[in-house]
């Protein structure tokens, strides 16, 4: 292992916990330390970059969640963990493009059981997509509105400036009616 | 409708956390006695988890978007990328394995230069393994022998171990702490207890600096301990300071008794006490404790030729090894702490109490 790179990789236990207290530093740092990694193993098992991206960031979104979830449990290394998952994503990704089962990777680490937890993934994945057809469906002006009250977490106040609203209960009026119409959208999908 | 429109405005505050206490006790009122709102309030729920999950992996693909472009992936590629030539593919492949052999040449290579080296000086260092001799084999041949055909079943491996040293528990659930000179090459290694009883333990942990390793006892037959009764010393001690060791330079544990005679080891090194006690081989990985009980070190060699100089690895390196294995996986384990159970009870008391916990290492090759 080269000096740079041990250098520059956070501890899992730092991981963990900057992902717990949401520091933007930690997670740069775990994105930079491993995507090498998972960069060589696609390549070599004939993806590429783009593909070597898509795996990662899913990677670490499962990785995010279920340390967010609570239930993340230092059982093996950080590196395993996401290179396991990568592995189970992209042997996914190649059994649907061929429609046939390639059983020989080549493999340049341990591995660990995670198929729970892709398919957990899977499920939550569909629900992301969900939600954001149902948002792109919604149209402005409601789209932002409902992203800036519930995922911005902007106040009444910001969001009646915002749009220039008369007064606050215009603007919550027009906040429930979109996020009726979200609700039926996201709901009939 | 509006009357609709306005429910689920309450529900949304309701499960948003802004509103007053009143209004709650009124909606949760409402929702016992009404089904279709309690339905309402967790569809919502679930909606707006939905949307918050959103909201969250969305954020963390944008960060993760920035993070990208500060790789520079087409170099990195090129570097990574599957290569024509045989021999590179191979060196890449196995570039683990070629780095093991590498390190094993050079352990070798320094360690005949530091024998070499030691030689030189007026006392060898000498680590306190002991080689069990085929007549001591023969001895406990004999006594095994006679135990299992009055009553209990000998458990644990049908040969005899090969080298042997000592060893003591760090955890409730099987840790154990030893001398890595204790089970190097081993190819498996079996802890005995005091009663006699063996358990398979696997390495967990090396550290070739310090000497210490840190095994797993990994054995079905084996119950977790009751609490451990000493603690390890954080602090260096002094000089003069009384401290005695149990180990198995027999198959029965024996107690050593001295005092620490100098604050640094072998040749001023830091990490290490002089201690002045009787030592033997089979001693290596014995705890060295002081007179309340704590655990100040782990006993590790002695010098030849020189009377009553043994080694002991300070605590501090216990702790260091400690903290490299998975937290979650040690359970219940010692900690560094001012207060210790065992102080105040008189040594044959203490005894008592430890040598439940200090076990004979025995490695097979």
């Amino acid at each position: 292992m080269s000096n740079k790179l041990s250098s520059s990789v956070p501890t899992d236990r730092e991981v963990v916990l900057g992902i717990l207290n949401n520091s933007e530093d930690a997670l740069n740092r775990l994105y930079i330390g491993y995507f090498p990694m998972v960069l060589k193993f696609i390549l070599n098992n004939n993806g590429d970059e783009d593909d070597a991206k898509d795996v990662y960031q899913e990677a670490i979104i499962i990785l995010y969640n279920k340390i967010k979830s609570g239930d993340f449990e230092l059982s093996s290394k950080l590196k395993t963990y996401i290179y396991s998952v990568c592995r189970r994503i992209w042997l996914k990704k190649l059994s649907q493009q061929s429609k046939k089962t390639t059983n020989n990777l080549s493999d340049f680490e341990d591995v660990i059981a995670v198929e729970v937890d892709v398919e957990v993934h899977e499920e939550k994945d569909l629900q992301f997509e969900k939600m954001g057809s149902a948002l792109l469906n919604l149209g402005e002006p409601c789209k932002t509105i409902i992203q800036d009250f519930y995922i911005n977490n902007l106040s009444m106040q910001d969001i009646c400036e915002k749009f220039g609203y008369t007064n606050t209960d215009n603007a919550k009026t027009q906040k429930y009616k979109c996020l009726q119409r979200l609700k039926k959208l996201f709901f009939q999908s | 409708m509006k009357n609709n429109i306005e429910l689920e405005a309450i529900i949304d505050d309701y499960l948003q956390g802004r509103l007053s206490e009143e209004e709650v006790i009124a909606l949760e009122q409402l929702r016992l006695n009404d089904p279709s709102v309690d339905h309402k309030i967790v569809t919502h729920k679930a909606f707006l988890d939905s949307l918050n999950q959103y909201g969250n992996v969305l954020s963390l693909k944008q960060q993760m978007e920035k993070a990208h472009q500060q790789i520079d992936v087409a170099a990195l590629s090129e570097e990574l990328r599957p290569h024509p030539s045989i021999v590179i593919k191979l060196w890449r492949r196995n570039k683990s394995a070629f780095a093991i052999a590498a390190a094993f040449l050079l352990l070798t290579i320094s360690s005949i230069y530091s024998i070499q080296h030691s030689s030189s000086q007026n006392g060898t260092y000498e680590v306190m393994r002991r080689e069990i001799t085929n007549i001591k084999n023969n001895q406990n041949r004999l006594v095994r022998t006679i135990n299992s055909s009055t009553s209990k079943t000998e458990k644990g491996p049908v040969k005899n171990a090969k080298f042997g040293g000592t060893g003591f528990a760090l955890t409730a659930n099987g840790y154990l702490c030893t001398n890595f000179h204790v089970i190097r090459d081993a190819d498996s290694v079996y802890v005995q207890n005091n009663k006699g009883e063996s358990f398979k333990a696997k390495v967990v942990y090396r550290d070739l600096q310090y000497d210490i390793a840190i095994l797993k006892i990994t054995d079905e037959a084996f119950e977790p301990l009751s609490n451990l009764p000493y603690k390890l010393k954080k602090n260096s001690i002094g000089m003069g300071e009384n401290v005695y060791t149990l180990g198995y330079p027999k198959d029965d544990v024996v107690l050593g008794d001295g005092y620490i005679s100098s604050k640094t080891g072998h040749a001023g090194d830091t990490t290490q006490y002089q201690v002045a006690i009787p030592i033997n081989p089979g001693n290596s990985g014995g705890p060295l404790l002081d007179n309340y009980g704590n655990v100040i070190g782990v006993i590790t060699a002695k010098e030849n030729q020189v009377d009553g100089a043994t080694f002991a690895i300070k605590s501090r390196y216990i702790q260091e090894a400690l903290n490299a294995i998975p937290q979650d996986s040690l359970g219940k384990k010692v900690v560094f702490s001012k207060k210790n159970p065992l102080q105040g009870l008189s040594r044959t008391k203490q005894i008592d109490k430890i040598q439940n916990y200090v076990y004979m290492i025995k490695v097979y090759n």
